[in-house]
């Protein structure tokens, strides 16, 4: 399982301090100016559109995709209960989302 | 090939008559300028040339004024000419470690023997030029053009690499101009046909007929100032308000007239058609639907063009019966090229369905339909091989005034990859470190092409290129400051196979190492369109000749290495890389594998990609062919697909069959031509290069892949 993300993604950020990613064996790919592995990794599973329109997406096992992030959090919560795994407090109130247009591959 | 006898030679023999007056040359000889004149003998003029051209000193263009004086007398020449006397002073130079002034002081020219064999030999550097007198011209021109190009615009590190073959600067030979141009129809429509320094000036057209001599009259213009596509958005939504007054059969009548005219054209520049794309849409896109619509004497028609979508539609009908009836010997069209884009509205319009079994008929009996997919909110105007302007924020602005929508590609630099894993020996690092090098290198290039254009633009509109600084909207017609600068890649399949030992095709650890590459790539021409302002995006090259060009200097300088990987037919010398990020096109594969896998790269190659599909004598039903489109669509990342059937032309009855054939089926005769696509055109064979007869040998041909 594969989360793609980029720096400065408030969402991606949110995920990454809620879960114990690696704990969960969830692979945690970084959508930047450097890595190009990360950015083949992303075109192998016919993603880059989608990322280019939002960030994060989470690729499952079987190499379906989630891109709606309600979604992804929603499947992380099961895999991390599944993995007995903690999962931290998530602030109350409205979720910021990703105003600035920073959610997605540049 | 014959031997090529020499053209004339005893004529020429005769020509060298300006024998000397041996003894006293300082006042009896006369030099055969290259002003075309007899010049007496005068080592001044040696002198003048040097200070004028080089930064040497006057007491050193003295001495070598007179060394050569001296030279000239010993040798008791009987011809001198005044290129023959700048060859010996260049000489001197060099002995005298001038190497930079001699440099500037170089003459460019074409040796009497290679003239002599142009003039005679085809020059299938690019398959859309026919042999003659306008050809060769062409040929000789930019012969010149291309050392000048290596000389004076490039820095020398630059034109050693395109020498070496570690780089192709695409279309030296037109140095001074663009690479491509695409545009609106809008222009000609709004400001007429107003071209600088032309004996008359047109106001818009009132009839179809009228904006589409218009249109042809401006492509000929734009092929004059820029190297390589023209290509034309939405065509038949841009024509629909010309279209209220003709009937069906007016329509078509005007549909079969623009694609005779840009199919006919073979008359202008190298008497090489114009190399033209029409962007061809079902639905009114998105953009336009708001956009008031010009219709008859350019005066606005008080509907939008979301109004015109019947009209559109009729004439994107009408099109492509035209095509699919090809021409009078029943040959495919090979301009203009129709690209059709697939979007979500398109599936979402009245008739799609019909209009697609209609393109689809076109591909499979003629080939002529480019799919060109628009996935999601994206929008774009294709033309070339393949290449893709992808609209953005400013552009869709800019799609309310739709005359200012023009794009431009300032220059094509395309990297031999398979000689970087040569060079790499296994390395990844050093691969990569190899392809960052190559692409700064590329970038350096572009930045001197577009110094050098800018140099050119700066002297307006009386300048050279007058018309791209023509600003009938407030602006150049070329703008500069939103050039694409396109990045290319040829062997991406070969570099895979000597770095992992596997094609792309062999297996996913291939096409995940190929991805990398091409990621690399993307990121690399990021961060150098952020550090330089310019935008550098990659491109799938087309490689019509340099798929061929780089094969051949790896096999000259890195034999070992390259003989075990290059393709086609050493024996031949019909030897090739595979182009861009294609696989091998001799591997078996299904079409929607080859579609898909291919196209896992084409996200990242924003400029433009393709798929091809070889059909060979193969003529699938429209409805296997759509259901194929709508799959590609839907289920893959794929840019641009188009079917490729073969034909054999025959010279003799003048009938056209299916498939590529020895000799007529119906008369027999072995007087045939073969006609398919070469890379991103159809064109006759017998004008292909060896590289590309080895890949057309090569090719695997999906026969009965649509069967069933």
């Amino acid at each position: 399982m594969t989360l793609f993300t980029t720096d400065d993604c408030v969402l991606c950020e949110r995920l990454k301090k809620q879960f114990d990613l690696s704990a969960m064996e969830v692979q945690v790919e970084v959508l930047g100016n450097n890595d190009a592995g990360a950015l083949a990794h992303l075109a192998w599973h016919g993603l880059v559109e989608k990322a280019r329109k939002a960030l994060p997406i989470l690729v499952l096992d079987d190499s379906s995709a989630l891109h709606e992030f309600g979604h992804i959090e929603s499947h992380l919560l099961d895999r991390a209960a599944r993995y007995g795994c903690g999962v931290a407090a998530r602030r109350s109130g409205k979720q910021a989302g990703c105003e600035s247009g920073s959610c997605a591959l540049q | 090939m014959g031997v090529v006898m020499p053209l004339n030679a005893e004529t020429a023999q005769a020509r060298t008559h300006q024998v000397v007056n041996e003894d006293s040359t300082d006042i009896a000889l006369f030099v055969r300028s290259s002003q075309d004149d007899m010049l007496g003998w005068n080592r001044q003029r040696i002198v003048d040339a040097l200070l004028r051209e080089t930064f040497v000193d006057r007491d050193t263009a003295e001495k070598i004024s007179k060394d050569i004086e001296l030279t000239i007398q010993a040798g008791k020449v009987k011809t001198i000419t005044g290129p023959l006397i700048r060859e010996m002073v260049n000489a001197k130079l060099l002995e005298m470690g001038l190497e930079e002034a001699r440099r500037m002081h170089t003459r460019l020219g074409v040796p009497l023997y290679d003239v002599d064999q142009l003039l005679v030999q085809h020059n299938k550097e690019n398959a859309n030029v026919p042999h003659g007198p306008e050809a060769t011209n062409l040929t000789l021109a930019e012969g010149i053009k291309k050392e000048y190009a290596l000389l004076h615009v490039f820095s020398p590190d630059v034109a050693d690499a395109h020498l070496s073959g570690d780089l192709h600067l695409h279309d030296l030979g037109f140095i001074d101009r663009p690479y491509c141009s695409g545009q609106s129809l809008e222009y000609i429509k709004k400001f007429g046909l107003n071209l600088p320094h032309a004996l008359s000036m047109a106001k818009p057209a009132k009839h179809a007929e009228v904006l589409l001599a218009h249109m042809v009259k401006f492509a000929a213009s734009l092929q004059s100032h820029f190297a390589g596509a023209i290509g034309w958005d939405a065509i038949n939504l841009f024509y629909a308000p010309y279209l209220e007054e003709l009937d069906d059969n007016g329509v078509k009548q005007l549909a079969q007239m623009m694609i005779y005219e840009f199919s006919q054209q073979a008359v202008a520049r190298g008497g090489q058609a114009i190399f033209s794309d029409v962007n061809i849409y079902w639905e009114v896109p998105k953009h336009f639907e708001d956009v008031p619509a010009i219709g008859p004497g350019g005066e606005y028609t008080g509907k939008t063009y979301r109004e015109y979508e019947k009209q559109a539609q009729r004439f994107a009908w009408a099109l492509f019966e035209v095509y699919k009836e090809g021409d009078a010997a029943g040959r495919p069209f090979f301009f203009p090229k129709p690209l059709v884009h697939i979007t979500e509205k398109f599936f979402k319009t009245d008739g799609h369905m019909d209009f697609l079994h209609h393109i689809c008929e076109v591909a499979s009996v003629k080939g002529n339909t480019y799919f060109v997919f628009d996935r999601g909110d994206t929008a774009k105007i294709s033309e070339c091989c393949r290449l893709s302007f992808k609209l953005e924020a400013s552009d869709l602005k800019d799609a309310k005034k739709p005359w200012k929508m023009r794009y431009s590609a300032l220059q094509n630099v395309t990297i031999n990859l398979p000689r970087l894993a040569f060079k790499a020996q296994g390395d990844d690092t050093r691969l990569f470190a190899l392809l960052t090098e190559k692409i700064q290198l590329a970038a350096k290039a572009h930045g001197q092409k577009k110094k050098f254009i800018e140099r050119l633009m700066s002297l307006g509109k009386g300048g050279p290129l007058s018309l791209l600084a023509m600003d009938l909207d407030g602006e150049p017609y070329l703008k500069l400051h939103k050039c694409s600068y396109l990045i290319g890649m040829v062997g991406l399949n070969e570099l895979i196979r000597v770095h992992l030992g596997q094609e792309l095709h062999d297996s996913d650890e291939s096409i995940k190492f190929g991805l990398k590459v091409i990621a690399h790539m993307n990121i690399v021409c990021n961060k150098l369109a952020e550090s330089m302002g310019m935008k550098f995006v990659l491109e799938q090259t087309p490689a019509e000749s340099t798929a061929f060009r780089f094969a051949k200097l790896d096999l000259a300088h890195f034999n070992a290495e390259a003989e075990k990987v290059v393709q086609g037919n050493r024996e031949k010398g019909e030897v090739y890389y595979s182009n861009s990020t294609l696989f091998n096109v001799g591997a078996t594969m299904s079409p929607i594998a080859r579609v898909e896998k291919e196209g896992l790269f084409h996200p990242l190659i924003e400029a433009g990609s393709i798929t091809h599909i070889w059909l060979g004598e193969a003529q699938p039903d429209k409805e296997a062919l759509a259901t194929f489109v709508i799959n590609v669509f839907k289920y893959t990342q794929n840019d641009q697909i188009a079917f490729s059937p073969e034909f054999t032309a025959c010279l003799a009855c003048g009938k056209t069959s299916r498939g590529l054939s020895e000799t007529c089926p119906y008369c027999e005769s072995r007087n045939v031509d073969g006609i398919t696509r070469i890379t991103g055109y159809f064109t006759k064979i017998s004008s292909w290069n060896k590289g590309k007869l080895g890949e057309l040998h090569d090719r695997y041909r999906n026969s009965d892949r649509f069967n069933n």
